[in-house]
């Protein structure tokens, strides 16, 4: 069948038609091959005008479109919407940016502007002839459970937010502490096993002596995480440091604590990634200030590069400094120091005054929650990436700050870094209803833009099953590659790496940009 | 007659690499017109051979630009796409042509400065290097 192509050419209000001449582009798109159509509309944007062009493409049953507008993500969601109701499949409908590709960076040259508008709609045009109409699949999710990793502040938080939204939760707690959530509460449980994808994950876990399994819709994980010893060259020095929460366990049981007291802000302070810590400050002044009410003669130093103490901790910074306790502010340029000669002297500038300060300590505390040993486990079961210092690694934070890079498993808390309980709670709350919103869904959509294998050429190498971070890839029965496509978030790495060529993305083929670049290079501009 | 302009082609991933030249264009920056961006879903997708092939249809300089390698939208798609053009460099390299003429770059999306400094830099190279001689070009 012949394709049969409508070219738009939006105005957008007057931007477009000040640098270009529209009349000579709409002539070029109606002598090309299988152009049925062409319209010029002042505002595609604008649901007004989309009602002439859907009838267009419904009286000349048109099969495909292009059309030059602005940022794709501006106009596509509505735009493609009218296309799929006007019986165009949404894959075969090519956005051309030609507002901030060519008009708003090319206007003090509109001639060149406009051959390269031209070549854009050239290339737009070979292009369209070559998409395939493609579908996206949806899949009913089997239940509706949420499972909460970690009954913790962060866990604890999203159980109550994921139930509020009317999600079943279940929450695994390592330890037999009762607690008051709402849900299933499974004590002394652990995760060992996931298979499956987002929507629909086939969980074991680990429960007292047996082992059980558990469908669940989405996951969250809320494990916790933190430093236990010091790191860097500070650690060499001093050994016997102990962490914030250890210090404060200390105070609270009244044992013997050795006076002087310093507290470090960081577990590495010339460290690049933990150079400043605000997740402890509360612990930090509150366990200070208790401990210079048990102990008033005790001398207690607290060395920070940030006074981070916002809200209420303010109040409690002003009681600790008017008890006595003494803050030292220091900047990279004078990170503290310890010589190993000489481990109980503590070396720091400090920046207010510019000296070089020497103290003297019996105890060196530094800020530090728990660290979870159990993180690596769990991101090995789920097949997540882990970030450098021990927590579960989040997606792109742009794309949502609690979610790892597998749908439907979202991450919490101190699991990501260390943070104070504040921010765990706030985290723990986003995640649950990330969960629940995920969950109410119903069922989960996929397809469309996708990769595909070839399966004669696939020599099983494994490339793109080490390649995808979504873990889409695999092989299968008949020992070639096979594209888990409820996986596939059509990124397309595994087609680019493919040795043998076997890999194909739909609509991002090797020949359709391959023909978009050399019509791109046809145009002088 | 006119001084011959140079054609470059930028590989642009969807996410963080157009929303930035999308940024560029709407603060107002000007840059030269003799680059032309192609999309791609990531730019782990940009093969070797789109970078040759667009190096044999014409094309002075190529460029490839995804997000910032710790921000990337799909995670690992902008270290694969650096790993991938250092290959074609090399390549390049082997087969006499300078290897300055392709280029990976990071981009974050709310930086508005980066894509015309990249655009400044690939038509600077093309302009430097002219046209890929008929000799070089297999």
């Amino acid at each position: 069948m012949k394709a049969k192509i409508q070219v738009v050419l939006c105005k957008c209000c007057t931007e477009i038609p000040s640098v270009l001449r529209l009349e000579s582009l709409s002539k070029l798109a109606s002598e090309s091959n299988n152009v049925m159509s062409v319209m010029t509309v002042d505002a595609i944007c604008d649901g007004k005008q989309l009602a002439p062009v859907m009838n267009d493409v419904k009286q000349k049953e048109l099969d495909r479109a292009v059309v030059l507008a602005c940022h794709k993500k501006d106009v596509s969601p509505t735009l493609l919407r009218a296309y799929r109701r006007a019986g165009v499949n949404e894959f075969m409908v090519e956005l051309v940016n030609i507002r901030e590709e060519v008009v708003l960076p090319h206007a003090n040259e509109p001639e060149r502007a406009q051959a390269k508008a031209e070549a854009k709609l050239r290339a737009a045009l070979a292009r369209s002839l070559m998409l395939q109409p493609l579908e996206r699949q949806t899949e009913e999710m089997k239940t509706r459970n949420v499972v909460i990793i970690g009954a913790g502040v962060a866990g604890q938080a999203a159980a109550k937010e994921a139930a509020k939204a009317g999600a079943h939760t279940v929450v695994l707690e390592k330890s037999g502490k009762t607690l008051k959530v709402p849900g299933v509460v499974m004590q002394h449980s652990t995760l060992v096993g996931a298979e499956g994808y987002g929507g629909n994950l086939k969980l074991k876990i680990r429960a007292g002596e047996k082992v059980e399994s558990l469908d669940a819709a989405a996951l969250v994980i809320a494990t916790g995480g933190g430093w236990t010893q010091l790191k860097g060259s500070l650690a060499k020095a001093v050994k016997d440091a102990v962490p914030l929460y250890k210090l404060n366990e200390q105070v609270q049981v009244d044992a013997p604590i050795k006076g002087p007291v310093v507290v470090v802000d960081s577990p590495d302070p010339s460290g690049k990634t933990m150079a400043v810590q605000d997740f402890a400050w509360d612990e930090t002044l509150e366990t200070v200030v208790e401990l210079k009410k048990k102990h008033p003669e005790t001398e207690i130093w607290v060395v920070f590069q940030e006074m981070r103490a916002f809200g209420l901790s303010e109040l409690v910074y002003k009681e600790a400094a008017d008890a006595g306790i003494k803050f030292i502010r220091y900047d990279k340029g004078g990170v503290p120091k310890a010589d190993p000669k000489n481990p109980g002297v503590l070396s720091v500038r400090d920046f207010s005054q510019g000296e070089q300060l020497n103290i003297r300590f019996g105890t060196l505390a530094f800020a530090s929650i728990p660290a979870n040993p159990d993180n690596r486990l769990i991101a090995e079961v789920l097949r997540i990436p882990m970030a450098a210092d021990g927590g579960i690694r989040r997606g792109s934070i742009q794309r949502w700050p609690v979610s790892t890079p597998r749908p439907g498993v979202f991450v919490c808390g101190s699991a990501l870094f260390p943070k104070s309980r504040e921010a765990a709670e706030a985290e723990g709350e986003a995640a649950g209803a990330m969960a629940s919103a995920f969950v109410k869904r119903g069922t989960i959509e996929f397809g469309g833009v996708v990769a595909e294998v070839e399966q004669e050429k696939c020599s099983a190498c494994l490339t793109c099953v080490r390649t995808c971070p979504y873990e889409a890839p695999f092989i299968g029965a008949a020992g070639k590659a096979e594209i888990r496509i409820q996986a596939c978030q059509g990124c397309g790495m595994c087609v680019g790496i493919c040795p043998s060529k076997a890999i194909e993305l739909r609509n991002y083929t090797d020949d359709q940009i391959m023909i978009e670049t050399r019509t791109l290079l046809g145009g002088d501009f | 007659m006119a001084e011959r302009r140079p054609k470059i082609i930028g590989f642009c991933c969807e996410r963080h690499g157009m929303d930035s030249a999308v940024l560029a264009a709407r603060t107002g920056k000007q840059f030269d017109a003799s680059v032309r961006l192609v999309q791609v879903p990531c730019a782990g997708r940009v093969d070797g051979i789109h970078i040759l092939q667009a190096l044999e249809d014409g094309a002075d300089a190529v460029f490839v630009l995804g997000c910032l390698e710790k921000n990337c939208y799909y995670d690992t798609g902008s270290i694969e796409a650096r790993k991938r053009v250092e290959y074609v460099r090399q390549m390049l390299a082997e087969m006499g042509i300078e290897k300055e003429r392709v280029e990976m770059f990071n981009a974050a999306s709310t930086n508005a400065w980066a894509f015309p400094e990249i655009v400044a830099k690939m038509v600077e190279v093309a302009k430097k290097l002219g046209p890929i001689e008929e000799g070089e070009r297999r």
